[in-house]
């Protein structure tokens, strides 16, 4: 499987790494969001968008590439782009949320998810569905058309149960379409 | 080329006490004190021969060239052309780790403190704990016989005197109280924007250094005073670094990869259990922590095997400067084909003092702090081959400049969103609070409420 994770210059691009060269037995290869194109996505068979700093706004490069029908998992700031192109909001979380778990039932599993988000999802955009939620904020959401997959929380973090499992079952989930 | 050893009988007290006495030939030094009934470790670099110094732009490969061999670096004073053996004593600044990033290194006036030096030695020295003997590592027979009488010498001169020196002039901060409470105030509003989950904020003290006085004595005399496991002694002239740092940076032993990040903090006071119970049972300094360790599991693992990096001892306590400090173990195995200095190189500048995501946090910290940190919140470190170094984070560290005479030393806290301005600067204070004791002056003069 030829992964290909772009990096929005966060510190948990390493760890994101690590569990998918784990769960897919290669190492995705990486490329920063300054040096990302959609051309560059040509032969891999998903694309990972990795958790990030600021507000999706400040990433507009991936609009081509959620709309090119090639599968896309986003984490944290991934999923938060995925809104923000397709008409979703993404404001500012009460209170936020950094370093702690929060519980999610998700695909068949009632486990501890870590979470770092200052902003979260606050209209789901037009075309997706929520699969899992804390407190009313989107935890996981799925396209009903194309292949995007967004994860709210870490499944890289240590503080992530079942991390490597939620990965597995996500990507599963995208390339069987 | 190998180096020639010879050995010294003493044990760590008494190598530890002619070590003081070899003040004059101005020897660099890392060194565990003895605490908790662990005799003291010191490994001591005599007569530079040779030395690095990190330009803008220089990356691992210089620095490996030097520790490693392969590429002769600039000279002392005589171009040493093949390879030196043994090992390298040195630092890297703050902003060393600035290009790793891909952010641009500030440039500084003209003699500004440099973004990083290491150098190897004529004679080396250890303590053989096991043995109560001092290990002399030596490049040639004449430096063993000039090191071991050095050694007989020192041994047999009485100890330096004691010291009660004033320290001249003004206590400046770089930040007072208001200012501080501003800083605060904006990291948390980047925080509340998601530019930042936690962001490491430092004041930077600065007072006049007396005339006569050997940076040396207050090196040893902090010490004996406040052991912590990573005291540090490099001379750069005009610069002398006195560090007196508690944690680790990262450590390679063969493929073992272990970094110690600490997050959160309390004063032991009288009831150092209660006080530690409360801080393991604080929602935000475990927040605080696990970041940093997700953070530190991401630096390392740059250059760790795949799915090797695991956590031990989660929320771990520890005793120093009477602070109650909290950490964890973060482990990894080395890649394949790396070096420690790979692995150090990517990790830098150190995550638990700078913030994260930490490329977006060293850019606000930038706007925020109105100081350089030069070799504050950079690194210590001792390297001995491809896979063995240790190194520690520089915090709880001061800098003389013997040319200005003056002495500056930082503190700092982790900045989260539900930081409290006023908690954040008593911490920071009592962070530095060993310097105001030296220099027997009281925060308030730098701007306390």
């Amino acid at each position: 499987m030829r992964l290909l994770l772009v990096d929005n210059d966060d510190s948990f691009t390493r760890n994101l790494e690590h569990l998918l060269a784990c769960v897919t037995g290669t190492a995705p290869e990486i490329v920063s969001y300054a040096r990302f194109r959609p051309e560059r996505a040509a032969g891999v068979d998903c694309v990972v968008v990795s958790p990030g700093p600021g507000h999706p706004k400040e990433y507009p490069a991936y609009g081509p590439l959620l709309e090119s029908g090639m599968p896309v998992l986003g984490v944290c700031l991934g999923m938060q782009v995925m809104h923000q192109h397709f008409g979703g909001q993404v404001s500012r979380l009460p209170g936020c949320v950094h370093g702690a778990a929060s519980r999610i039932e998700l695909w068949g599993r009632s486990v501890l998810v870590a979470r770092y988000h200052s902003l979260y999802v606050s209209h789901v955009a037009d075309g997706f569905d929520v699969l899992a939620s804390c407190g009313g904020v989107p935890m996981a959401c799925a396209h009903r058309r194309l292949p995007l997959l967004g994860l709210q929380f870490h499944p890289e973090s240590f503080l992530t149960q079942c991390g490597a499992e939620f990965l597995h079952d996500a990507l599963d989930r995208l390339l069987a379409r | 080329m190998t180096l020639l050893t010879g050995f010294w009988p003493a044990d760590p007290a008494r190598l530890l006490s002619v070590l003081e006495k070899l003040a004059p030939e101005r020897p660099d030094i890392f060194l565990t004190p003895d605490a908790t009934g662990l005799p003291a470790t010191c490994v001591a670099g005599l007569w530079p021969e040779a030395e690095l110094r990190l330009q803008p732009g220089d990356g691992a490969e210089r620095l490996k060239g030097f520790c490693f061999g392969g590429s002769a670096p600039g000279p002392l004073s005589e171009a040493p052309r093949a390879h030196i053996p043994g090992p390298a004593l040195g630092f890297l600044s703050y902003h060393a780790g600035f290009s790793g990033l891909g952010l641009p290194i500030p440039p500084g006036p003209p003699g500004a403190f440099p973004l990083g030096v290491f150098r190897k030695y004529r004679v080396v020295l250890m303590q053989d704990r096991l043995n109560n003997r001092v290990r002399v590592l030596a490049r040639d027979p004449s430096a063993l016989a000039e090191a071991v009488s050095l050694l007989n010498h020192a041994a047999a001169s009485p100890p330096m005197a004691a010291a009660a020196p004033t320290f001249p002039g003004p206590l400046d901060a770089s930040l007072d109280a208001t200012a501080y409470r501003q800083a605060v105030q904006q990291a948390r509003e980047a925080i509340l924007d998601g530019h930042v989950y936690q962001l490491n904020l430092s004041i930077r003290f600065e007072t006049g250094w007396p005339d006569g006085l050997d940076p040396a004595q207050v090196f040893w005399g902090l010490g004996q005073r406040h052991p912590a496991h990573f005291y540090a002694l490099y001379y750069d002239s005009p610069y002398v670094i006195v560090s007196t740092s508690p944690e680790r940076f990262v450590r390679v032993r063969g493929d073992e990869v272990l970094s110690q990040p600490i997050k959160g903090t309390r004063r032991a006071g009288s009831d150092a259990l209660a006080a530690a119970a409360a801080l393991k049972a604080s929602p935000k300094e475990d927040r605080e922590l696990s970041m940093i360790v997700d953070l530190i599991r991401n630096d390392i693992g740059a250059r760790c095997v795949h799915g090797s990096v695991a956590v031990e001892g989660h929320k771990s306590i520890f005793l120093v400067d009477g602070l109650l400090q909290m950490y964890s173990n973060v482990q990894g195995r080395l890649r394949p084909g790396a070096t420690c200095l790979d692995l150090l190189w990517d990790a830098l500048p150190p995550g638990s003092v700078t913030g994260c995501p930490k490329k977006r946090a060293a850019e606000i910290i930038g706007r925020l702090e109105p100081h350089q940190r030069d070799v504050y919140c950079g690194c210590m470190a001792l390297v001995w081959d491809e896979n063995t170094m240790d190194s520690s984070v520089a915090i709880r560290t001061a800098v003389l400049d013997e040319e200005r005479k003056r002495l500056a030393f930082f503190a700092g806290s982790g900045i989260v969103v539900d930081s409290d301005p006023f908690l954040e600067y008593q911490e920071t204070l009592a962070k530095a609070e060993k310097f105001f004791t030296l220099i027997n002056r009281h925060p308030a003069e730098a701007g306390e409420p």
